[in-house]
């Protein structure tokens, strides 16, 4: 429904989804199987060629400053294969959504003018609030600038990263700062790729840095106001993977309901099953309007627009892991199992529902910000 | 106040008294002694957790996801070390004889920590059971012989059920639906056994085990009324196995595709089929259906245990992550909705677990446990020395007349109330229990955050293994439609089951 809202919108929404299933939809069981096989490197540079990774960069920087619909629209239609793309798009967004809150076009500029698609990553930890993190690295003001030191768990894309924005406390002051980290640099350590329950094809690494050299993103002390004002876009972003997930998961569960049968009949016209069908398709039609919406108040600049955002983001979420659940169960023990796309949008609906952080610690905020 | 007759007319409607106090009923009725068994069999299991099942979960988790060919010989070898598989073989049949209600409370326990671990040990004594309900005593006797010298040379002879089947699921697991389904699973007879041609798949432990306990169809168009029971050992010419499945979860436990080509199976090896039970009671399609319930009974409460097992771990992973973690300042644990929601975790599996110990009572007082709860015949099989029984009780396990008898009495004198009673009891606890694991992953890895994801802090693996409890053993709406059969439809004569018109 998002893609309703214009034209381009619904051009998106065709090229995303097409991509979807001709690039995501045969590789999926074996992009899933990172960091025990290899990362879908030959994937990301398709994305790369059809500017994905260039939709919210602002248009000053060379970007093509679409906005967060055209970024749902993308995810969306991603996630409903593979939500392992959309979650470095989503990275790599909320990287730049920060980047340009700061006015750092210098740094945006860079992102469009590298040869491989990998160099246009850029590492954040965007399954917390920072602010629910008790021990964040230290920033120390030496003469040469400013020097890193401490731990960071769960950084995502921080394996295949270059760079990372990292919230980081500069030593004497209280409210986290932004600090941009060479993660290549000498005196930082990461760990292997985590394995972790969903988009394992985003992985996620623990990264250590030992006076690590370092750059200030912004104004000191004004990380929470750059990460609210982010995440207040980028929740929208969010249900619209949860969203794609929750259709390819509907979509896959209605259409084998049809084919396989029990009892001598197909198993849709067992009416139990039907209940849960139908409910799958009524969550789905409700989170699509509600993603729709959220969008739409965000075109328009409306003044609600980032409470809608968090709350279309918090309920979409939880019914994309109830569904998925559903999802699973209509199938079976065909569901279960790898070969079939429905295990592996119920670890994603999991994953996506972390996202910005942990789900009643979301609404706890969602209740204070009224 | 109120007369005998009026007690019991009013104990009678639904739901009747019976079948809602059942625990009440059994408590006085089972030997006391059970109990101080199965604080030793908690106490066991704990001991086992902490020294083989955590230390190793996560590993073998992710060995299996680096090489999902990897057979986990070595945690089966270790299991076979510490006895388990012989911890509920009877002490009639050489074996050491806990009771069975105790199997549950084990695999709760080993389920709180791994679920593929609890399935490789729990399957074992599933396809045991199976064995059980065709009450083929002289069959029994020579698998429990099996394991136990398995046991004794340190090569596991594990047991394996095979009845799910590529077109069949859920149709295999009530008599009803088979005959309308597409079980395809053929046994023929010819002179001396039976000819098997047909696919099994989503065997667990099926690579794994030595004895299968073959579920086939003599008539593939009257599938309730043909069915035939064989025990099949790895190696027989004609059966191999085929792929094992990619799962989400679970993953340490294979399951297996078991392909069945022109495969003879010989008459000592039939567990159970149309011509042994036209010598009983009922007519060959209830018979089934009761050799179903009777199995199911005691596996499904199994299920429900995992199912708790999982609503345990995902609590103790959410509990530690509370006490160590802070929120504003405070320590999580310190926040009110933080209580709540682990008072919420610790009720899911409390009822869990209250389910099936309910289901357990039900199958010691009219199941398969019955026999040998009953305080004489538990004190008997305690006390009596080893040599006594090899001596005495052993030879005669192989006349037919044992068998006969034991038929006699678990067909033939169970009434349908009694099979309405377990059966529904058990889908109570299947379900309970497999919705409570679910629940509690989901409320764990939300209120743990990115930290919930990571392998290696167990939340998301105990969520990746419990899906599959609300599948196996019956799908949870194929034992809530049970439930309704055993323990609602009888109040209500007319109801029709199953899309009958």
């Amino acid at each position: 429904m998002i893609a309703g809202l214009n034209k381009e919108l619904n051009m998106l929404e065709k090229a995303a989804t097409e991509f979807s299933r001709k690039i995501l939809f045969p590789e999926r069981e074996a992009n899933d199987t990172f960091p025990f096989g290899p990362f879908f490197d030959s994937t990301v540079e398709k994305a790369y060629s059809v500017d994905f990774f260039h939709t919210s960069i602002p248009e000053e920087a060379g970007g093509m400053g679409q906005g967060t619909p055209a970024l749902s629209v993308i995810l969306e239609a991603l996630s409903a294969e593979d939500s392992s793309l959309a979650g470095i798009l989503f990275t790599v967004s909320a990287a730049v959504d920060i980047l340009a809150q700061t006015g750092n076009m210098d740094d945006l500029k860079a992102l469009t003018a590298v040869k491989t698609p990998k160099d246009m990553f850029i590492a954040c930890p965007v399954f917390c609030n920072p602010l629910d993190i008790t021990d964040l690295p230290q920033a120390k003001k030496t003469a040469d600038g400013l020097s890193l030191s401490g731990s960071l768990e769960y950084l995502t894309l921080g394996g295949l990263a270059k760079k990372a924005l990292i919230p980081a406390l500069v030593a004497g002051e209280s409210g986290f700062s932004y600090v941009l980290a060479d993660l290549e640099h000498p005196t930082v350590t990461r760990s292997a790729p985590i394995l972790s329950l969903g988009l394992r094809a985003c992985p996620s690494v623990d990264v250590t840095f030992n006076q690590s050299p370092c750059r200030l993103v912004g104004e000191e002390r004004k990380g929470e106001t750059y990460f609210t004002a982010m995440s207040d876009r980028m929740h929208v972003a969010a249900a619209a993977m949860s969203l794609g997930v929750m259709k390819g998961s509907f979509k896959e569960a209605f259409e084998y309901a049809r084919k396989r049968k029990q009892g001598g009949r197909e198993i849709i016209r067992w009416s139990e099953l039907k209940m849960m069908l139908s409910n799958m398709a009524i969550h789905v039609k409700v989170a699509d309007m509600l993603v729709a919406q959220a969008c739409s108040a965000m075109e328009s600049a409306a003044p609600d627009r980032a409470m809608a955002a968090r709350a279309a983001a918090l309920h979409v979420q939880s019914l994309a892991t109830e569904l998925t659940t559903d999802g699973v169960q209509a199938m079976g023990g065909v569901g279960y199992m790898k070969d079939f796309g429905q295990e592996k949008r119920f670890r994603d609906a999991k994953q996506l529902q972390a996202l910005l952080g942990a789900s009643p610690v979301k609404r706890l905020r969602y209740i204070d910000s009224l | 106040m109120i007369s005998k007759r009026e007690i019991k007319a009013f104990l009678a409607k639904h739901p009747a008294f019976d079948d809602i106090s059942v625990s009440q009923q059994a408590v006085s009725k089972q030997p006391s002694a059970m109990l101080a068994e199965t604080r030793k069999v908690v106490a066991y299991a704990r001991k086992f957790n902490e020294e083989v099942v955590r230390p190793y979960a996560l590993t073998l988790d992710m060995t299996m996801q680096e090489n999902p060919a990897h057979l986990p010989w070595e945690f089966v070898k270790k299991a076979n070390d510490w006895g388990l598989y012989t911890l509920w073989i009877p002490k009639l049949f050489g074996g050491k004889g806990f009771n069975f209600p105790s199997i549950c409370a084990f695999l709760e326990e080993i389920g709180s920590e791994c679920l593929a671990m609890a399935n490789l040990i729990g399957v074992h004594y599933l396809g045991f059971a199976v064995g059980c309900s065709s009450w083929n005593v002289r069959l029994i006797k020579q698998l429990c012989a099996d394991t136990l010298q398995g046991e004794q040379s340190g090569e596991p002879a594990l047991i394996s059920l095979a009845l799910t089947e590529p077109g069949a699921g859920t149709d295999v697991e009530e008599t009803e639906l088979m005959d309308k389904g597409s079980v395809s699973c053929h046994a023929k007879k010819v002179d001396g056994g039976y000819i098997v041609n047909g696919t099994k798949v989503f065997i667990s432990n099926g690579h794994l085990s030595r004895w299968h306990m073959l579920i086939a169809y003599a008539d593939l168009g009257k599938p309730s009324s043909s069915t035939v029971m064989l025990a099949v050992e790895t190696g027989t010419k004609g059966f191999s196995f085929g792929r094992m499945e990619k799962k989400m979860g679970q993953k340490g436990c294979p399951a297996s595709e078991l392909m069945f080509d022109n495969c003879f199976i010989p008459d000592e090896n039939v567990l159970f089929d149309a011509e042994q039970g036209k010598k009983l009671k009922r007519g060959l399609s209830e018979t089934n259906m009761q050799i179903i319930d009777f199995y199911f009974a005691a596996s499904r409460a199994g299920v429900g245990a995992f199912g708790v097992g999982a609503a345990r771990g995902a609590y103790r992973e959410a509990l530690n992550y509370a006490m160590t973690s802070e929120l504003n300042g405070r320590p999580l644990i310190d926040h009110e909705w933080v209580q709540c929601l682990l008072a919420e975790m610790y009720k899911n599996m409390a009822l869990g677990r209250f389910a099936y110990l309910e289901a357990n009572y039900a199958t010691g007082m009219h199941g398969m446990y019955k026999l040998l709860q009953q305080k004489q015949m538990y004190y008997l099989t305690k006390l009596t020395p080893k040599f006594v029984i090899d001596k005495t009780i052993l030879p005669l396990l192989d006349k037919p007349w044992v068998t006969a008898l034991m038929r006699k009495a678990y067909f033939d004198m169970q009434s349908e109330r009694e099979i309405d009673i377990t059966s529904g009891l058990a889908s109570l606890a299947k379900f309970s229990g497999t919705d409570a694991g679910i629940r509690n992953c989901h409320l764990a890895l939300e209120l743990m955050g990115q930290s919930g994801l990571r392998h290696d802090r167990r939340a998301e693996k105990i969520m990746r293994d419990a899906k599959l409890l609300q599948i196996y053993e019956g799908t949870n709406q194929l034992n809530r439609l049970n439930l309704f059969k055993c323990l609602i439809a009888s109040g209500t004569p007319d109801v029709k089951m199953f899309g009958r018109q």
